[in-house]
């Protein structure tokens, strides 16, 4: 008897290691499966921002689903090109830190009035207790390389591109974009607090789905990033049976545009004087 | 890439060095080579738990895309915790997997992992035994952490019934480490503790 309960009980540890190194070898599928799809979708997508481009390219991503085709030719009415971002979890901050910076590059008020916006969304991170240590890294960063981009005459569209595709630099943008947007969230929990799913608190939300890279944005990244910035930015928002634009804040001019499909963002200019250079803004 | 990884080490390391933590001796950093890439940690068991007095070494390696991909850091002392593998010295803890950000630093990731010390996370478990012990013999979980402690951490608290019940092994032939490690799997018992071994 006393042997039989030994051998069950030992038995039973035997299954407990070995489940312990199951869910270690499970960590490790699913590290080595994460970076097999971001090597692929590096390799299919060279630019983490690319070169301006037709909207006619967008009937290649849907050739089999002839629904879509309507929806760009209704996009194609507004729109005259775009650009596509690197589908890898920041493509909306990516896309965002673009378009501003090209945007204010050839407007002195919006770029001053966006640099003071930065400035106390960065302060309110260090009153509520952010480590400065590399918070301030991040803020100088941006400031100095928006500096560089909006000094004089503003940069040649070259360099931008040059920028945001530089992949260390990029997502040095990427991280204080991401910041700034917890900032406006944490500033402002008692209404966002309203929009978020599956979260107790604003904060835990920020921690596990702002400030993390490669984390998708969505209607309260959008928000949030837009409010903190004064940045009036409108969406065109493809989806399969219709289409619908937003507009943050909904009464504003916008001086940004992105495409939302699901999942993903890219860059729009409109058509009225849609050469890459020179977006109608 | 490297080089901004190189160079915000050089920077993180620079205030850890004079960090307060650093001077009351919580906390220590080394570097292992003159590219930034290896460091070594150390941080001192917290007080009130079975890691008192113990001083826990870690390895340290920073990626070629930090900061925006977390440091890979295990532990190189041997532990006795629920998010600690006992035998590799793998870590679970949040931030340094999925919720790793960029504002974070290596002084943030020290002071995490003692903090983990202070609070095991017992349901979200990387050493599934240990985790098991932690949540239905609380007691024997904390003499077996203090012992491990005692041994591998120079940690001041001894265990002398633990101690004894390991040279009972060692008497019958079996490896030092590999008895304790099947008499703290077995709750100390030392019956199941050589079937185990047998096994």
């Amino acid at each position: 008897m006393e042997g039989d309960k030994t051998l069950a009980t030992s038995a039973s540890t035997k299954a407990v290691e070995e489940e312990s190194l199951a869910a270690l070898n499970m960590d490790e599928a699913i590290l080595s499966q994460r970076r097999g799809i971001e090597e692929q979708i590096a390799s299919e997508q060279q630019y983490l921002v690319s070169s301006t481009r037709e909207l006619s390219e967008l009937e290649r991503d849907y050739q089999h689903h002839g629904e879509f085709s309507a929806r760009i030719q209704e996009l194609k009415l507004i729109y005259g090109c775009l650009r596509r971002t690197r589908a890898d979890g920041n493509c909306f901050y990516r896309a965002f830190g673009f378009s501003v910076f090209e945007a204010l590059r050839k407007n002195k008020a919006a770029y001053q009035a966006f640099r003071k916006s930065i400035t106390e969304a960065k302060e309110y991170l260090v009153i509520i207790g952010y480590p400065t240590f590399t918070l301030e890294d991040f803020y100088e960063n941006f400031i100095e390389e928006l500096d560089k981009v909006c000094d004089g005459e503003g940069c040649p569209i070259s360099q931008l591109e040059e920028l945001f595709n530089d992949k260390g630099m990029s997502n040095y943008l990427v991280v204080f974009l991401r910041l700034i947007t917890s900032s406006q969230l944490q500033k402002e929990q008692d209404f966002f607090i309203n929009f978020i799913d599956g979260y107790s608190t604003v904060k835990e939300f920020c921690s596990q789905e702002i400030e993390p890279m490669d984390k998708e944005s969505d209607h309260v990244q959008m928000n949030a990033l837009t409010s903190a910035t004064g940045v009036c930015m409108r969406v065109f928002c493809m989806e399969r049976g219709q289409y619908s634009t937003v507009t943050f804040p909904s009464d504003g001019k916008p001086i940004i545009h992105l495409l939302y499909r699901p999942g993903h963002f890219d860059i729009l200019y409109p058509s009225a004087d849609a050469t890459a250079d020179s977006p109608t803004l | 890439m490297a080089n901004i990884a190189a160079q915000r080490i050089q920077r993180e390391f620079r205030e850890v060095i004079k960090s307060e933590e650093v001077a009351k001796c919580h906390i220590k950093l080394e570097l292992k080579n003159d590219e930034y890439t290896e460091l070594k940690g150390e941080i001192a068991g917290p007080p009130d738990t079975p890691y008192d007095g113990g001083v826990f070494q870690l390895d340290i390696i920073i990626p070629e895309t930090y900061p925006f991909n977390p440091p890979k850091v295990k532990f190189i002392t041997k532990i006795w915790h629920p998010n600690i593998s006992s035998v590799t010295g793998a870590i679970c803890l949040d931030i340094l997997k999925d919720q790793w950000a960029a504002a974070m630093t290596l002084r943030t990731v020290l002071l995490s992992l003692q903090a983990l010390l202070s609070a095991a996370e017992p349901d979200d478990p990387q050493d599934a035994v240990v985790a098991r012990q932690y949540k239905e013999q609380q007691s024997v979980f904390r003499q077996t952490a203090k012992h491990w402690t005692y041994i591998y951490a120079k940690g001041p608290h001894r265990e002398a019934e633990l101690e004894a019940k390991v040279s009972q092994l060692r008497g019958m032939g079996f490896e030092e480490h590999k008895a304790r490690v099947a008499l703290s799997t077995c709750d100390w018992n030392i019956q199941r503790a050589t079937d185990h071994l047998i096994s």
